[in-house]
Protein backbone atom coordinates (compact mmCIF):
# COMPACT_ATOMS: atom_id res chain seq x y z
CA UNK A 1 0.00 0.00 0.00
CA UNK A 2 1.37 3.43 -0.91
CA UNK A 3 1.51 6.37 1.48
CA UNK A 4 -1.56 8.09 0.00
CA UNK A 5 -3.83 5.04 0.39
CA UNK A 6 -2.44 4.39 3.90
CA UNK A 7 -3.49 7.91 5.05
CA UNK A 8 -6.88 7.53 3.40
CA UNK A 9 -7.77 4.23 5.08
CA UNK A 10 -6.26 5.32 8.41
CA UNK A 11 -8.45 8.46 8.38
CA UNK A 12 -11.56 6.43 7.65
CA UNK A 13 -10.77 3.97 10.43
CA UNK A 14 -9.95 6.78 12.91
CA UNK A 15 -13.17 8.61 12.10
CA UNK A 16 -15.22 5.44 12.61
CA UNK A 17 -13.46 4.75 15.91
CA UNK A 18 -13.91 8.37 17.09
CA UNK A 19 -17.64 8.22 16.36
CA UNK A 20 -17.89 4.89 18.16
CA UNK A 21 -15.96 6.42 21.10
CA UNK A 22 -18.21 9.49 21.26
CA UNK A 23 -21.30 7.27 21.02
CA UNK A 24 -20.03 5.07 23.85
CA UNK A 25 -19.24 8.11 25.97
CA UNK A 26 -22.76 9.39 25.42
CA UNK A 27 -24.19 6.00 26.38
CA UNK A 28 -22.16 5.96 29.58
CA UNK A 29 -23.23 9.52 30.39
CA UNK A 30 -26.85 8.48 30.06
CA UNK A 31 -26.57 5.19 31.91
CA UNK A 32 -24.23 6.17 34.73
CA UNK A 33 -25.88 6.24 38.19
CA UNK A 34 -23.54 9.03 39.20
CA UNK A 35 -25.83 11.24 37.20
CA UNK A 36 -28.58 10.87 39.81
CA UNK A 37 -27.90 13.96 41.92
CA UNK A 38 -27.75 13.10 45.61
CA UNK A 39 -27.88 9.37 44.86
CA UNK A 40 -24.60 9.02 43.03
CA UNK A 41 -21.55 6.89 43.62
CA UNK A 42 -21.63 7.09 47.41
CA UNK A 43 -25.20 6.39 48.49
CA UNK A 44 -26.26 3.81 45.94
CA UNK A 45 -24.28 3.90 42.74
CA UNK A 46 -24.25 0.45 41.24
CA UNK A 47 -20.47 0.12 41.23
CA UNK A 48 -20.24 0.26 45.01
CA UNK A 49 -21.82 -3.16 45.47
CA UNK A 50 -19.74 -6.26 46.00
CA UNK A 51 -20.99 -9.35 44.19
CA UNK A 52 -21.75 -11.73 47.06
CA UNK A 53 -23.03 -14.61 44.93
CA UNK A 54 -19.76 -16.62 44.77
CA UNK A 55 -19.41 -16.40 48.55
CA UNK A 56 -22.89 -17.38 49.75
CA UNK A 57 -22.87 -20.13 52.38
CA UNK A 58 -25.56 -22.05 54.24
CA UNK A 59 -24.12 -21.42 57.72
CA UNK A 60 -22.88 -18.05 58.98
CA UNK A 61 -19.18 -17.79 59.85
CA UNK A 62 -19.74 -17.31 63.57
CA UNK A 63 -19.09 -20.51 65.53
CA UNK A 64 -21.87 -22.18 67.47
CA UNK A 65 -20.29 -24.19 70.30
CA UNK A 66 -23.12 -24.63 72.78
CA UNK A 67 -26.75 -23.91 73.47
CA UNK A 68 -27.58 -20.38 72.33
CA UNK A 69 -29.03 -18.10 74.99
CA UNK A 70 -30.81 -14.79 74.72
CA UNK A 71 -28.85 -11.73 75.76
CA UNK A 72 -29.84 -10.06 79.02
CA UNK A 73 -30.50 -6.35 78.66
CA UNK A 74 -27.77 -5.57 81.18
CA UNK A 75 -25.23 -7.02 78.77
CA UNK A 76 -25.83 -3.84 76.79
CA UNK A 77 -23.29 -1.31 78.08
CA UNK A 78 -25.54 1.74 77.87
CA UNK A 79 -28.53 0.10 79.52
CA UNK A 80 -26.30 -1.21 82.28
CA UNK A 81 -24.64 2.15 82.82
CA UNK A 82 -27.98 3.96 82.71
CA UNK A 83 -29.39 1.66 85.35
CA UNK A 84 -26.35 2.04 87.59
CA UNK A 85 -26.44 5.82 87.19
CA UNK A 86 -30.13 5.88 88.05
CA UNK A 87 -29.36 3.94 91.22
CA UNK A 88 -26.46 6.26 92.13
CA UNK A 89 -28.56 9.40 91.64
CA UNK A 90 -31.31 7.98 93.86
CA UNK A 91 -28.96 8.67 96.80
CA UNK A 92 -28.38 12.29 95.77
CA UNK A 93 -24.93 13.90 95.70
CA UNK A 94 -23.30 11.38 97.99
CA UNK A 95 -24.50 8.49 95.84
CA UNK A 96 -21.40 8.23 93.68
CA UNK A 97 -18.94 7.64 96.53
CA UNK A 98 -21.40 5.61 98.57
CA UNK A 99 -22.13 3.10 95.79
CA UNK A 100 -18.45 2.91 94.89
CA UNK A 101 -17.44 2.20 98.50
CA UNK A 102 -20.18 -0.33 99.13
CA UNK A 103 -19.34 -2.37 96.05
CA UNK A 104 -21.68 -4.51 93.96
CA UNK A 105 -23.11 -6.48 96.94
CA UNK A 106 -25.38 -3.60 97.98
CA UNK A 107 -26.80 -2.98 94.51
CA UNK A 108 -30.42 -3.87 93.71
CA UNK A 109 -31.10 -6.82 91.42
CA UNK A 110 -30.42 -7.46 88.57
CA UNK A 111 -27.44 -5.04 88.79
CA UNK A 112 -26.10 -6.88 91.83
CA UNK A 113 -25.89 -10.25 90.09
CA UNK A 114 -24.41 -8.73 86.97
CA UNK A 115 -21.62 -6.87 88.76
CA UNK A 116 -20.84 -9.72 91.16
CA UNK A 117 -20.31 -11.87 88.05
CA UNK A 118 -18.33 -9.07 86.36
CA UNK A 119 -16.46 -7.21 89.14
CA UNK A 120 -13.99 -5.57 86.73
CA UNK A 121 -16.94 -3.94 84.94
CA UNK A 122 -18.00 -2.31 88.23
CA UNK A 123 -14.51 -0.89 88.84
CA UNK A 124 -14.19 0.22 85.22
CA UNK A 125 -17.49 2.14 85.45
CA UNK A 126 -16.14 4.32 88.25
CA UNK A 127 -12.80 4.72 86.45
CA UNK A 128 -14.77 5.93 83.43
CA UNK A 129 -16.67 8.40 85.62
CA UNK A 130 -13.36 9.73 86.99
CA UNK A 131 -12.13 10.19 83.45
CA UNK A 132 -15.43 11.88 82.56
CA UNK A 133 -14.74 14.54 85.20
CA UNK A 134 -11.26 15.11 83.76
CA UNK A 135 -12.76 15.25 80.28
CA UNK A 136 -15.21 17.93 81.36
CA UNK A 137 -12.43 19.96 82.99
CA UNK A 138 -10.16 19.57 79.94
CA UNK A 139 -12.83 20.72 77.50
CA UNK A 140 -12.12 24.37 78.32
CA UNK A 141 -8.65 23.85 76.78
CA UNK A 142 -9.95 22.18 73.62
CA UNK A 143 -13.31 23.77 72.94
CA UNK A 144 -11.98 26.31 70.42
CA UNK A 145 -9.94 23.81 68.45
CA UNK A 146 -12.82 21.37 68.20
CA UNK A 147 -15.67 23.87 67.92
CA UNK A 148 -16.67 22.76 64.43
CA UNK A 149 -16.38 19.07 65.30
CA UNK A 150 -18.58 19.66 68.32
CA UNK A 151 -21.12 21.56 66.22
CA UNK A 152 -21.07 18.82 63.55
CA UNK A 153 -21.78 16.17 66.16
CA UNK A 154 -24.38 18.21 68.04
CA UNK A 155 -26.24 18.93 64.81
CA UNK A 156 -26.49 15.22 64.06
CA UNK A 157 -27.47 14.45 67.65
CA UNK A 158 -30.25 17.03 67.69
CA UNK A 159 -32.93 14.70 66.22
CA UNK A 160 -32.06 11.89 68.65
CA UNK A 161 -33.58 11.18 72.00
CA UNK A 162 -35.88 14.18 72.31
CA UNK A 163 -39.50 13.44 73.29
CA UNK A 164 -40.61 14.03 69.70
CA UNK A 165 -37.78 12.00 68.16
CA UNK A 166 -38.53 10.04 65.00
CA UNK A 167 -39.50 7.25 64.84
CA UNK A 168 -41.60 7.23 68.01
CA UNK A 169 -40.74 4.68 70.65
CA UNK A 170 -43.24 1.79 70.81
CA UNK A 171 -45.88 1.98 73.54
CA UNK A 172 -47.53 -1.02 75.13
CA UNK A 173 -47.26 -4.62 74.02
CA UNK A 174 -45.66 -5.34 70.63
CA UNK A 175 -48.95 -6.96 69.55
CA UNK A 176 -50.48 -3.47 69.79
CA UNK A 177 -47.70 -1.04 68.98
CA UNK A 178 -46.20 -2.94 66.01
CA UNK A 179 -49.66 -3.15 64.41
CA UNK A 180 -50.65 0.42 65.14
CA UNK A 181 -51.45 2.19 61.85
CA UNK A 182 -51.29 -1.00 59.76
CA UNK A 183 -53.37 -0.76 56.59
CA UNK A 184 -56.11 -3.36 56.95
CA UNK A 185 -57.24 -3.10 53.34
CA UNK A 186 -53.94 -4.20 51.86
CA UNK A 187 -53.50 -6.39 48.80
CA UNK A 188 -52.07 -9.89 48.51
CA UNK A 189 -48.31 -9.89 47.95
CA UNK A 190 -47.35 -11.90 44.81
CA UNK A 191 -44.55 -13.79 46.59
CA UNK A 192 -41.91 -13.41 49.34
CA UNK A 193 -39.34 -12.77 46.57
CA UNK A 194 -41.42 -9.81 45.40
CA UNK A 195 -41.58 -8.63 49.02
CA UNK A 196 -37.80 -8.74 49.45
CA UNK A 197 -37.09 -7.03 46.15
CA UNK A 198 -39.59 -4.26 46.87
CA UNK A 199 -38.31 -3.65 50.40
CA UNK A 200 -34.70 -3.51 49.21
CA UNK A 201 -35.53 -1.02 46.47
CA UNK A 202 -37.50 1.17 48.87
CA UNK A 203 -34.86 1.06 51.62
CA UNK A 204 -32.18 2.13 49.13
CA UNK A 205 -34.40 4.98 48.01
CA UNK A 206 -34.82 6.00 51.64
CA UNK A 207 -31.02 6.20 51.84
CA UNK A 208 -29.80 2.76 52.98
CA UNK A 209 -26.44 1.81 51.49
CA UNK A 210 -26.87 -1.90 52.19
CA UNK A 211 -29.98 -3.91 52.96
CA UNK A 212 -30.16 -7.56 53.93
CA UNK A 213 -33.05 -9.71 55.10
CA UNK A 214 -32.99 -12.59 57.55
CA UNK A 215 -35.23 -14.65 59.80
CA UNK A 216 -35.01 -13.60 63.44
CA UNK A 217 -33.42 -16.26 65.64
CA UNK A 218 -34.65 -16.00 69.20
CA UNK A 219 -31.09 -15.77 70.56
CA UNK A 220 -30.74 -12.38 68.84
CA UNK A 221 -33.62 -10.93 70.91
CA UNK A 222 -32.84 -9.16 74.18
CA UNK A 223 -34.28 -10.64 77.35
CA UNK A 224 -35.38 -8.91 80.56
CA UNK A 225 -36.70 -5.65 79.11
CA UNK A 226 -38.92 -4.85 76.17
CA UNK A 227 -39.40 -1.39 74.73
CA UNK A 228 -42.91 -0.14 75.29
CA UNK A 229 -43.58 -2.63 78.06
CA UNK A 230 -40.63 -2.22 80.39
CA UNK A 231 -38.75 -4.70 82.55
CA UNK A 232 -39.52 -8.40 82.77
CA UNK A 233 -38.86 -11.54 80.77
CA UNK A 234 -40.90 -12.10 77.63
CA UNK A 235 -41.35 -14.63 74.84
CA UNK A 236 -40.26 -13.48 71.40
CA UNK A 237 -43.42 -12.12 69.75
CA UNK A 238 -44.69 -14.41 66.99
CA UNK A 239 -44.89 -11.58 64.46
CA UNK A 240 -41.14 -10.82 64.73
CA UNK A 241 -40.45 -13.14 61.82
CA UNK A 242 -37.97 -11.26 59.69
CA UNK A 243 -35.43 -8.51 60.25
CA UNK A 244 -34.69 -6.05 57.48
CA UNK A 245 -31.15 -5.00 58.34
CA UNK A 246 -29.97 -1.70 56.90
CA UNK A 247 -26.46 -0.30 56.93
CA UNK A 248 -24.94 3.08 56.16
CA UNK A 249 -21.46 4.52 56.72
CA UNK A 250 -20.35 7.48 58.75
CA UNK A 251 -19.32 10.45 56.67
CA UNK A 252 -15.91 9.19 55.50
CA UNK A 253 -13.64 12.24 55.99
CA UNK A 254 -14.71 12.87 59.57
CA UNK A 255 -14.65 9.11 60.18
CA UNK A 256 -10.94 8.88 59.35
CA UNK A 257 -10.26 11.81 61.70
CA UNK A 258 -11.47 9.91 64.75
CA UNK A 259 -11.54 10.05 67.70
CA UNK A 260 -11.88 13.81 68.17
CA UNK A 261 -13.38 14.99 64.87
CA UNK A 262 -15.72 12.07 64.19
CA UNK A 263 -19.13 11.36 65.60
CA UNK A 264 -21.50 8.41 65.68
CA UNK A 265 -24.52 10.66 65.52
CA UNK A 266 -24.28 11.33 61.78
CA UNK A 267 -25.00 7.70 60.94
CA UNK A 268 -27.36 7.28 63.89
CA UNK A 269 -29.67 10.11 62.86
CA UNK A 270 -29.76 8.92 59.24
CA UNK A 271 -30.48 5.34 60.30
CA UNK A 272 -33.37 6.51 62.43
CA UNK A 273 -34.93 8.37 59.51
CA UNK A 274 -34.42 5.46 57.11
CA UNK A 275 -35.80 2.77 59.42
CA UNK A 276 -38.61 5.01 60.69
CA UNK A 277 -39.76 5.64 57.14
CA UNK A 278 -39.40 1.95 56.29
CA UNK A 279 -41.52 1.08 59.34
CA UNK A 280 -44.26 3.44 58.15
CA UNK A 281 -44.03 2.11 54.58
CA UNK A 282 -44.38 -1.51 55.71
CA UNK A 283 -47.38 -0.67 57.91
CA UNK A 284 -49.02 1.17 55.01
CA UNK A 285 -48.76 -1.94 52.81
CA UNK A 286 -50.40 -4.07 55.47
CA UNK A 287 -47.78 -5.61 57.77
CA UNK A 288 -46.51 -5.09 61.30
CA UNK A 289 -43.23 -3.26 61.77
CA UNK A 290 -40.92 -2.09 64.58
CA UNK A 291 -37.69 -0.13 64.22
CA UNK A 292 -34.59 -1.15 66.17
CA UNK A 293 -32.44 1.92 66.06
CA UNK A 294 -29.40 3.61 67.50
CA UNK A 295 -28.25 4.87 69.87
CA UNK A 296 -30.08 2.59 72.34
CA UNK A 297 -33.54 1.73 71.04
CA UNK A 298 -33.05 -1.95 70.32
CA UNK A 299 -34.89 -5.16 71.15
CA UNK A 300 -32.65 -7.08 68.74
CA UNK A 301 -28.86 -7.43 68.59
CA UNK A 302 -27.98 -6.17 65.16
CA UNK A 303 -24.47 -7.41 64.20
CA UNK A 304 -25.39 -11.14 64.19
CA UNK A 305 -28.55 -10.31 62.26
CA UNK A 306 -26.36 -8.48 59.74
CA UNK A 307 -24.20 -11.60 59.47
CA UNK A 308 -27.25 -13.83 58.97
CA UNK A 309 -28.53 -11.40 56.34
CA UNK A 310 -25.31 -11.78 54.33
CA UNK A 311 -24.04 -8.25 54.82
CA UNK A 312 -20.64 -9.34 56.17
CA UNK A 313 -18.81 -10.98 59.04
CA UNK A 314 -17.81 -10.08 62.58
CA UNK A 315 -14.41 -8.45 62.99
CA UNK A 316 -11.89 -8.65 65.81
CA UNK A 317 -13.26 -5.35 67.13
CA UNK A 318 -16.70 -6.95 67.45
CA UNK A 319 -18.14 -4.77 64.70
CA UNK A 320 -19.75 -6.07 61.53
CA UNK A 321 -17.35 -5.76 58.58
CA UNK A 322 -18.91 -5.51 55.12
CA UNK A 323 -16.97 -5.63 51.84
CA UNK A 324 -18.37 -2.27 50.75
CA UNK A 325 -18.01 -0.25 53.94
CA UNK A 326 -15.48 -2.21 55.96
CA UNK A 327 -15.97 -1.51 59.64
CA UNK A 328 -17.60 1.82 58.79
CA UNK A 329 -20.89 -0.05 58.87
CA UNK A 330 -23.62 1.25 61.16
CA UNK A 331 -26.77 -0.76 61.54
CA UNK A 332 -30.48 -0.50 62.19
CA UNK A 333 -33.25 -3.01 61.59
CA UNK A 334 -36.98 -3.26 61.15
CA UNK A 335 -38.70 -6.41 62.39
CA UNK A 336 -41.82 -7.44 60.53
CA UNK A 337 -44.22 -10.27 59.68
CA UNK A 338 -44.23 -9.32 56.00
CA UNK A 339 -43.52 -12.46 53.92
CA UNK A 340 -39.95 -12.03 52.71
CA UNK A 341 -37.25 -14.15 51.13
CA UNK A 342 -34.21 -14.18 53.45
CA UNK A 343 -30.69 -13.64 52.15
CA UNK A 344 -27.93 -16.16 52.74
CA UNK A 345 -24.87 -15.44 54.89
CA UNK A 346 -21.47 -14.99 53.25
CA UNK A 347 -17.95 -16.25 53.89
CA UNK A 348 -15.54 -13.63 52.59
CA UNK A 349 -12.58 -14.72 54.66
CA UNK A 350 -12.95 -11.72 56.97
CA UNK A 351 -12.76 -13.83 60.14
CA UNK A 352 -9.54 -15.45 58.90
CA UNK A 353 -8.09 -12.05 58.01
CA UNK A 354 -8.89 -10.75 61.50
CA UNK A 355 -7.04 -13.72 63.01
CA UNK A 356 -3.86 -12.34 61.43
CA UNK A 357 -4.38 -8.59 61.37
CA UNK A 358 -4.64 -7.21 64.95
CA UNK A 359 -4.20 -3.56 63.83
CA UNK A 360 -7.33 -2.53 65.73
CA UNK A 361 -6.02 -4.21 68.89
CA UNK A 362 -2.67 -2.45 68.53
CA UNK A 363 -4.30 0.94 68.01
CA UNK A 364 -7.00 0.72 70.69
CA UNK A 365 -6.13 3.36 73.33
CA UNK A 366 -7.94 1.37 76.02
CA UNK A 367 -6.54 -2.09 75.22
CA UNK A 368 -10.13 -3.25 75.00
CA UNK A 369 -9.58 -5.49 71.95
CA UNK A 370 -8.10 -8.96 72.23
CA UNK A 371 -4.82 -9.99 70.57
CA UNK A 372 -5.87 -13.67 70.55
CA UNK A 373 -5.07 -15.67 67.43
CA UNK A 374 -8.71 -16.58 66.79
CA UNK A 375 -12.16 -15.91 68.31
CA UNK A 376 -11.56 -17.02 71.87
CA UNK A 377 -14.54 -16.31 74.04
CA UNK A 378 -17.72 -18.35 74.33
CA UNK A 379 -20.61 -15.94 74.70
CA UNK A 380 -24.13 -17.32 75.07
CA UNK A 381 -23.34 -20.42 73.03
CA UNK A 382 -21.13 -18.84 70.35
CA UNK A 383 -17.36 -18.62 70.15
CA UNK A 384 -16.62 -15.09 69.02
CA UNK A 385 -14.54 -11.98 69.22
CA UNK A 386 -15.60 -9.94 72.22
CA UNK A 387 -14.26 -6.56 73.26
CA UNK A 388 -14.09 -5.24 76.81
CA UNK A 389 -16.99 -2.80 76.53
CA UNK A 390 -16.23 -1.13 79.85
CA UNK A 391 -12.60 -0.37 78.95
CA UNK A 392 -13.82 0.93 75.60
CA UNK A 393 -16.23 3.26 77.39
CA UNK A 394 -13.41 4.59 79.58
CA UNK A 395 -11.69 5.75 76.38
CA UNK A 396 -14.89 7.51 75.33
CA UNK A 397 -14.60 9.43 78.60
CA UNK A 398 -10.90 10.19 78.04
CA UNK A 399 -10.57 11.64 74.53
CA UNK A 400 -10.68 15.42 73.97
CA UNK A 401 -14.40 15.83 73.36
CA UNK A 402 -17.00 17.76 75.33
CA UNK A 403 -18.67 14.55 76.50
CA UNK A 404 -18.23 10.82 75.97
CA UNK A 405 -19.31 10.61 72.35
CA UNK A 406 -17.16 7.69 71.23
CA UNK A 407 -13.74 6.84 69.87
CA UNK A 408 -14.19 4.71 66.69
CA UNK A 409 -10.43 4.34 66.16
CA UNK A 410 -10.81 0.57 65.70
CA UNK A 411 -13.24 1.23 62.85
CA UNK A 412 -11.09 3.88 61.16
CA UNK A 413 -7.84 1.88 61.19
CA UNK A 414 -9.49 -1.36 60.00
CA UNK A 415 -7.93 -2.31 56.63
CA UNK A 416 -11.41 -3.06 55.30
CA UNK A 417 -12.54 0.55 55.94
CA UNK A 418 -11.31 1.90 52.64
CA UNK A 419 -12.69 3.94 49.80
CA UNK A 420 -14.51 2.50 46.83
CA UNK A 421 -11.68 3.02 44.34
CA UNK A 422 -9.78 0.69 42.05
CA UNK A 423 -6.82 -0.06 44.29
CA UNK A 424 -8.90 -1.17 47.28
CA UNK A 425 -11.41 -2.91 45.04
CA UNK A 426 -8.62 -5.14 43.70
CA UNK A 427 -7.80 -6.15 47.29
CA UNK A 428 -11.48 -6.62 48.14
CA UNK A 429 -12.11 -8.83 45.13
CA UNK A 430 -8.86 -10.82 45.17
CA UNK A 431 -8.65 -11.75 48.84
CA UNK A 432 -11.88 -13.76 49.21
CA UNK A 433 -11.07 -15.68 46.00
CA UNK A 434 -7.63 -16.78 47.18
CA UNK A 435 -7.78 -20.10 49.04
CA UNK A 436 -4.06 -19.97 49.95
CA UNK A 437 -4.26 -16.83 52.10
CA UNK A 438 -1.25 -15.36 50.26
CA UNK A 439 -3.18 -12.34 49.03
CA UNK A 440 -4.37 -11.44 52.53
CA UNK A 441 -0.84 -11.89 53.90
CA UNK A 442 0.58 -9.65 51.17
CA UNK A 443 -2.14 -7.04 51.73
CA UNK A 444 -1.60 -7.13 55.46
CA UNK A 445 2.14 -6.78 55.02
CA UNK A 446 1.61 -3.69 52.85
CA UNK A 447 -0.96 -2.36 55.29
CA UNK A 448 1.44 -2.65 58.22
CA UNK A 449 4.58 -1.47 56.40
CA UNK A 450 3.23 1.25 54.11
CA UNK A 451 0.57 2.86 56.28
CA UNK A 452 1.46 4.77 59.42
CA UNK A 453 -0.55 4.64 62.63
CA UNK A 454 -0.15 6.98 65.59
CA UNK A 455 -0.44 4.08 68.06
CA UNK A 456 -2.62 3.38 71.13
CA UNK A 457 -2.24 6.12 73.71
CA UNK A 458 -1.36 8.84 71.16
CA UNK A 459 -5.09 9.35 70.55
CA UNK A 460 -5.57 10.48 74.16
CA UNK A 461 -4.97 14.02 75.44
CA UNK A 462 -1.69 14.95 77.18
CA UNK A 463 0.02 13.78 79.32
CA UNK A 464 -0.82 10.25 78.08
CA UNK A 465 -0.97 11.13 74.39
CA UNK A 466 -1.12 14.00 71.90
CA UNK A 467 -4.72 14.10 70.69
CA UNK A 468 -3.69 12.38 67.47
CA UNK A 469 -6.27 11.37 64.89
CA UNK A 470 -5.87 8.48 62.46
CA UNK A 471 -6.47 10.57 59.32
CA UNK A 472 -6.12 14.28 58.70
CA UNK A 473 -9.32 16.13 59.60
CA UNK A 474 -11.08 17.73 56.62
CA UNK A 475 -10.92 21.51 56.32
CA UNK A 476 -14.62 21.86 57.12
CA UNK A 477 -13.98 20.44 60.60
CA UNK A 478 -10.83 22.45 61.31
CA UNK A 479 -11.96 25.51 63.24
CA UNK A 480 -8.69 27.35 62.53
CA UNK A 481 -9.47 27.37 58.80
CA UNK A 482 -12.60 29.49 59.31
CA UNK A 483 -12.28 31.30 62.63
CA UNK A 484 -9.63 33.32 64.44
CA UNK A 485 -8.59 31.28 67.45
CA UNK B 1 -13.96 16.26 40.06
CA UNK B 2 -11.64 15.93 37.03
CA UNK B 3 -11.37 13.49 35.38
CA UNK B 4 -14.54 11.98 36.89
CA UNK B 5 -16.88 14.80 35.94
CA UNK B 6 -19.87 14.27 33.68
CA UNK B 7 -18.30 16.04 30.71
CA UNK B 8 -14.62 15.32 31.13
CA UNK B 9 -14.54 11.65 32.03
CA UNK B 10 -15.28 10.26 28.56
CA UNK B 11 -13.11 12.92 26.90
CA UNK B 12 -10.28 12.18 29.33
CA UNK B 13 -10.19 8.48 28.56
CA UNK B 14 -10.44 9.12 24.84
CA UNK B 15 -7.41 11.39 25.05
CA UNK B 16 -5.56 8.78 27.13
CA UNK B 17 -6.33 6.19 24.47
CA UNK B 18 -5.10 8.52 21.74
CA UNK B 19 -1.90 9.22 23.62
CA UNK B 20 -1.33 5.51 24.19
CA UNK B 21 -1.71 4.90 20.47
CA UNK B 22 0.74 7.64 19.58
CA UNK B 23 3.11 6.28 22.25
CA UNK B 24 3.05 2.79 20.75
CA UNK B 25 3.80 4.21 17.28
CA UNK B 26 6.70 6.21 18.69
CA UNK B 27 7.97 3.21 20.64
CA UNK B 28 8.17 1.14 17.48
CA UNK B 29 10.37 3.79 15.81
CA UNK B 30 12.56 4.03 18.93
CA UNK B 31 13.11 0.27 19.03
CA UNK B 32 13.93 0.23 15.33
CA UNK B 33 16.51 3.05 15.68
CA UNK B 34 18.11 1.19 18.62
CA UNK B 35 18.45 -1.95 16.46
CA UNK B 36 16.21 -4.00 18.79
CA UNK B 37 14.28 -6.61 16.91
CA UNK B 38 10.96 -7.54 18.49
CA UNK B 39 8.81 -10.66 18.41
CA UNK B 40 5.51 -11.53 20.10
CA UNK B 41 6.87 -12.56 23.53
CA UNK B 42 9.15 -9.52 23.68
CA UNK B 43 6.10 -7.32 23.07
CA UNK B 44 4.17 -9.21 25.78
CA UNK B 45 7.01 -8.70 28.28
CA UNK B 46 7.40 -5.04 27.41
CA UNK B 47 3.64 -4.41 27.56
CA UNK B 48 3.43 -6.14 30.94
CA UNK B 49 6.26 -3.98 32.29
CA UNK B 50 4.62 -0.78 31.02
CA UNK B 51 1.31 -1.76 32.63
CA UNK B 52 3.18 -2.47 35.88
CA UNK B 53 4.79 0.97 35.70
CA UNK B 54 1.42 2.63 35.11
CA UNK B 55 -0.21 0.70 37.96
CA UNK B 56 2.62 1.60 40.35
CA UNK B 57 2.38 5.30 39.59
CA UNK B 58 -1.41 5.23 39.65
CA UNK B 59 -1.51 3.23 42.90
CA UNK B 60 0.92 5.51 44.63
CA UNK B 61 -0.97 8.65 43.65
CA UNK B 62 -4.31 7.04 44.55
CA UNK B 63 -3.05 6.53 48.09
CA UNK B 64 -1.69 10.07 48.21
CA UNK B 65 -5.05 11.32 47.02
CA UNK B 66 -6.65 9.53 49.95
CA UNK B 67 -4.42 11.58 52.27
CA UNK B 68 -2.33 8.47 52.95
CA UNK B 69 0.86 10.28 51.94
CA UNK B 70 3.24 7.98 53.80
CA UNK B 71 1.62 4.90 52.29
CA UNK B 72 1.81 6.53 48.85
CA UNK B 73 5.54 7.28 49.15
CA UNK B 74 6.36 3.85 50.54
CA UNK B 75 4.29 2.16 47.84
CA UNK B 76 6.18 4.15 45.19
CA UNK B 77 9.53 3.39 46.81
CA UNK B 78 8.92 -0.34 47.12
CA UNK B 79 7.28 -1.01 43.77
CA UNK B 80 9.49 1.64 42.12
CA UNK B 81 12.51 -0.48 43.13
CA UNK B 82 10.80 -3.59 41.73
CA UNK B 83 10.03 -1.71 38.48
CA UNK B 84 13.59 -0.37 38.17
CA UNK B 85 15.23 -3.75 38.74
CA UNK B 86 12.82 -5.62 36.47
CA UNK B 87 13.19 -2.83 33.86
CA UNK B 88 16.96 -3.26 33.82
CA UNK B 89 16.54 -7.03 33.40
CA UNK B 90 14.01 -6.55 30.61
CA UNK B 91 16.30 -4.08 28.83
CA UNK B 92 19.11 -6.66 28.83
CA UNK B 93 16.77 -9.32 27.44
CA UNK B 94 15.48 -7.01 24.71
CA UNK B 95 19.00 -6.05 23.62
CA UNK B 96 20.74 -9.42 23.87
CA UNK B 97 18.14 -11.89 22.67
CA UNK B 98 17.66 -11.57 18.93
CA UNK B 99 14.85 -13.64 17.47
Amino acid sequence: MDRRNFLKYSGLASGTLALAGISSAGFVAGRNKDGNTGFGRTPYGKDQFFNRKPFLVEQPTYMKVGTPERIGYLDHLFRRNAELRYHIFSYGREGFQKVRDEGPEKLPEPLKSYYIDNPSAFEEFFRAMDRANEQKANWEKYKDRYMLAEAWSAAHASPLGAPGAFPREPRGNPEESDFSGVNEDSLKLKSPQHGSRLIKKISHLFGATLTGITKIKKEWVYQGALRGRGRGDFEVPGHWKYAIVIAIPHEWESFYANPTYGTSHDAYSMLRFISGKLETFIKKIGYSARSHIPPTSYDLILPPLGIDAGLGEQGRHGILITPELGANTRLAAVSTDMPLEPDKPVDLGIRKFCNKCKICAEECPGKAISFAGSPYKTVRGYKRWSIDQDKCYTVWNSVATSQPRGCRICLAVCPYSRKNNWIHTIAREADPRDPTGLVSSAMLSMQKNFFSYPGGKEYLPPPEGNNKTYGKPPDWLRTEEWFDI
Amino acid sequence: MFPYSTMLQPIFWMVIGLLTGVFVIGLRYWLKDLNISMNWWKWVLLSFWIVLLAVTLCGSFTLMGENEWTAGYRFLLFFGAVITISGAGLWMILRRVNP
